[in-house]
């Protein structure tokens, strides 16, 4: 895996699974009749809870009453100040919501206690066609993409039609980790990012620093001369001038790209979004992996080393392990001397 | 934000199955096999290749140590393509390749769980038998590589006895039978405490279930391709097979009716697509059984589970027998089978009851004995009772503190992992 996808495997396969026992719940209901209704509503219910990178947490219940219907809560990360969140959720997130799923999800207010957004999923209004059906789910499960990513992709999309969005300032500021942002610099012709890189471990923040100097480097290559520019720097660029010195602070760096039209172009702008809203996960799953490889590197020169050390051992020891030197160990007389003065 | 406000990380690796989830779960996120696809294509070459195309080959191999799958992925791409390689890391309940390991759970933490590490305490499992060593190299990884905030190692037989934590009245004195696919262990525990001297493991478990089934199955001469017959043994082992009280009244049942006692199965070739089918007869009672007449399958091993039981409940100090009889804990996958507990609970009361009659007639009836409660406690998630137990601990307020943390481990290096306290949430 080198990116990371957009859907959350959990809930993909939730749906998914839930979409195939209702189906043979219905099947079954017809063939037998109302007598094992109660055992298979049983197995139905659902309350499960988790969390993703960044803070993001979820949480999908299933009541045995509706069995067609599915609460899921999504809680995003703590937005800092400087970020703008209306009714506690990014700008933008309603409309995108509405616009991704239509009739089968309603959004309930208010939201579930401790979430940011509760969603009401009709699961007996799914599409019959199982294609449609199946990209549906997969949108539904990557509702992070959708909710998180929505003022992203506002911006990119007035890009894409090479216009700057009306009220909008000189600079945004979009939450993707907890009380972390990132700056968008939004113009006609192109759109700016800037990620300022954090990291807790000062190993991980040496791995990344050098990760990201390469990752720049490996721009200029001539394969990638499509790819968004690239800048690497140790601190901020011109274009934050007026942030506040908080949120500018960053161990590892700020890392800027240059969004252009034809990224960002029809079917892109989705990856695009996703992408960008994720880079700091993606830098840090890949310091995690290379840190890995470094280890299995690692522990196989201490292997080889191990091995050339029992090369090197002499081969009074190889004799004695030998069978009839291991049970049968004669004792001669000074040997059984000292024993019997250890013991 | 502190790390403690999030659920902890809950991953269990079995031999065959790996368990992994969020603590206050009732059921684990996934269940996968734990296998890992490794592409080795690109090592071979290296070798046998010239310097010439050094950079093609610099950034190939870059890419190379991410370019592998876990578990049912694995599986699906290493029949699909000749290029990945299996690799099994744990055997027998123990780590064996630890370059897998780290990659296994590299994916489990971000492909299928999708968390930050170093955002969440870990609660990983091993099996009693586990030397200390390895729970160091597991400790360096997962503060190494991972960057855990904090990690708890525990044994895999006291998290079973805390699933039944809910279910009935908490109780940390028992003995756990952890039937798996690689390993069986009878293990004693008092008072969270595993009474070590005390194990007994036996040579057979649930893969030796399958094998019987699979040499069955080819010695009547059923028609199943052999590159799929361990696989479709498997399926029929968890599908089919159940435990029966006896076996010559249940080889008479069969005759009589074998409309209803005959299974069929239908599998399809791997290589060629080409449908088959396949008659399912004695196996579905003789497989379980091998646990109860172990004869039947090797001539190596023939002391029947239940006299192990006992056996492992008598050497263990005095005090806690009764406990120990009174509370003994299925877990694992190849416990599943149909009437396993009846059966064992059975087996191992006769086996109690003798004793006790033979005590009374030999002291003459002067002293009459307590009879002594034997009682074998099954539930549902007895597949991932394991993981279930560690994650109704990890939910308690006291696990964060007896998890080892990242500070602690920089301060006195990995030796810290050798031991992991009972904690009060135990019992």
């Amino acid at each position: 895996m080198i990116l990371l996808q957009s859907h959350s495997r959990f809930l993909l396969q939730t749906l998914l699974n839930r979409i195939q026992n209702s189906c043979m719940y219905l099947m079954f209901e017809r063939h037998v009749g109302n007598s094992s209704r109660v055992s298979l509503e049983k197995c139905i219910e659902l309350d499960h809870h988790w969390v993703e990178f960044d803070d993001v947490r979820y949480h999908v219940q299933v009541s045995m009453k509706n069995p067609h219907i599915l609460l899921l809560s999504l809680s995003l990360p703590t937005p800092p100040l400087e970020t703008v969140f209306v009714g506690g959720l990014p700008f933008g997130a309603i409309e995108a919501i509405k616009a991704a799923y239509g009739v089968i999800v309603q959004i309930l207010d208010p939201p579930r206690d401790g979430f940011n957004l509760t969603l009401k999923l009709n699961l007996s209004k799914l599409p019959q066609d199982e294609d449609q059906r199946h990209t549906l789910l997969v949108k539904i499960a990557s509702v992070r993409e959708v909710v998180l990513g929505a003022p992203l992709r506002v911006i990119l999309k007035h890009l894409a039609s090479r216009t700057v969005a009306p009220d909008i300032d000189q600079f945004v500021a979009l939450v993707h980790r907890p009380n972390e942002s990132f700056f968008l610099v939004p113009q006609a012709e192109k759109v700016t990012v800037v990620f300022p890189m954090r990291f807790k471990d000062s190993i991980d923040t040496v791995l990344a620093t050098s990760f990201l100097q390469e990752f720049m480097e490996s721009r200029r290559t001539a394969g990638l001369s499509n790819a968004p520019p690239c800048l690497w720097s140790q601190t901020p660029p011109l274009e934050l001038k007026g942030v506040t010195d908080d949120a500018l602070s960053a161990n590892a760096g700020f890392v800027t790209f240059v969004i252009l039209p034809r990224h960002v172009e029809g079917r892109k702008l989705d990856r695009t979004v996703w992408n960008l809203s994720t880079f700091h996960a993606y830098v840090n799953y890949h310091v995690k992996c290379s840190e890995g490889f470094m280890h299995s590197r690692m522990r196989r020169r201490v292997e080889s080393l191990i091995q050339a050390l029992n090369c090197a051992k002499p081969d009074q020891e190889k004799t004695k392990k030998t069978p009839q030197t291991r049970s049968f160990k004669r004792l001669n007389l000074k040997d059984s001397r000292t024993n019997s003065s250890s013991s | 934000m502190d790390p403690t406000s999030r659920p902890a990380v809950v991953i269990d690796n079995g031999t065959g199955y790996t368990k992994m989830g969020f603590a206050g779960n009732v059921e684990p996120c996934f269940i996968q096999p734990t296998v890992v696809a490794v592409n080795e294509s690109f090592l071979n070459q290296s070798r046998t290749s010239s310097k010439s195309n050094w950079s093609a080959q610099y950034s190939a191999g870059v890419m190379a140590d991410l370019d592998f799958f876990i578990g049912d992925e694995a599986l699906t791409k290493s029949r699909s393509s000749n290029a990945y390689n299996l690799t099994y890391p744990i055997r027998n309940g123990q780590v064996y390749n630890w370059d897998a390991m780290e990659r296994y759970w590299q994916q489990c933490i971000f492909n299928y769980l999708r968390c930050d590490p170093e955002d969440h305490y870990f609660l990983l499992t091993e099996s009693p038998l586990t030397a200390p060593e390895n729970r160091e190299y597991t400790g360096e990884i997962m503060f190494e590589t991972f960057n855990v905030p904090g990690l708890y190692i525990a044994v895999n037989s006291v998290l079973a006895l805390a699933a039944g934590y809910t279910t009935s009245k908490c109780q940390m004195t028992g003995v756990v039978v952890d039937v798996g696919d690689g390993a069986t262990h009878i293990v004693p525990v008092a008072d969270g405490y595993v009474i070590g001297s005390s194990i007994k493991s036996i040579p057979i478990a649930g893969k030796d279930v399958t094998l019987f089934i699979q040499q069955l199955m080819r010695e009547r001469g059923e028609k199943i391709p052999p590159e799929d017959s361990f696989e479709a043994a498997r399926k029929v082992k968890e599908m089919y097979c159940y435990t029966c009280s006896d076996v010559v009244k249940e080889f008479n049942k069969h005759d009589k009716e074998p409309g209803k006692y005959i299974k069929h199965w239908r599998g399809i070739r791997p290589k060629t697509g080409a449908p088959y089918s396949c008659d399912i007869g004695y196996e579905r009672f003789l497989g379980p059984e091998v646990f109860f007449s172990p004869e039947i399958y090797s001539s190596d091993f023939t002391t029947p589970l239940p006299v192990v039981i006992d056996k492992c409940i008598q050497s263990a100090p005095i005090d806690t027998r009764r406990a120990l009889y009174k509370n003994i804990v299925l877990s694992g996958g190849s416990t599943m089978f149909k009437d396993f507990h009846r059966r064992l609970q059975r087996d191992l009361k006769k086996i109690v009851d003798a004793r006790v009659l033979a005590s009374d007639t030999r002291l003459g009836g002067e002293v009459k004995a307590h009879p002594v409660e034997v009682n074998v406690v099954s539930h549902p998630i007895q597949r991932f009772a394991v993981w279930f137990g560690g994650s109704v601990l990890a939910s308690t307020p006291e696990f964060f503190g007896a998890c080892h943390t990242k500070a602690e481990y920089e301060e006195y290096g990995a030796s810290i992992c050798r031991t992991n306290p009972v904690f009060k949430g135990m019992y």
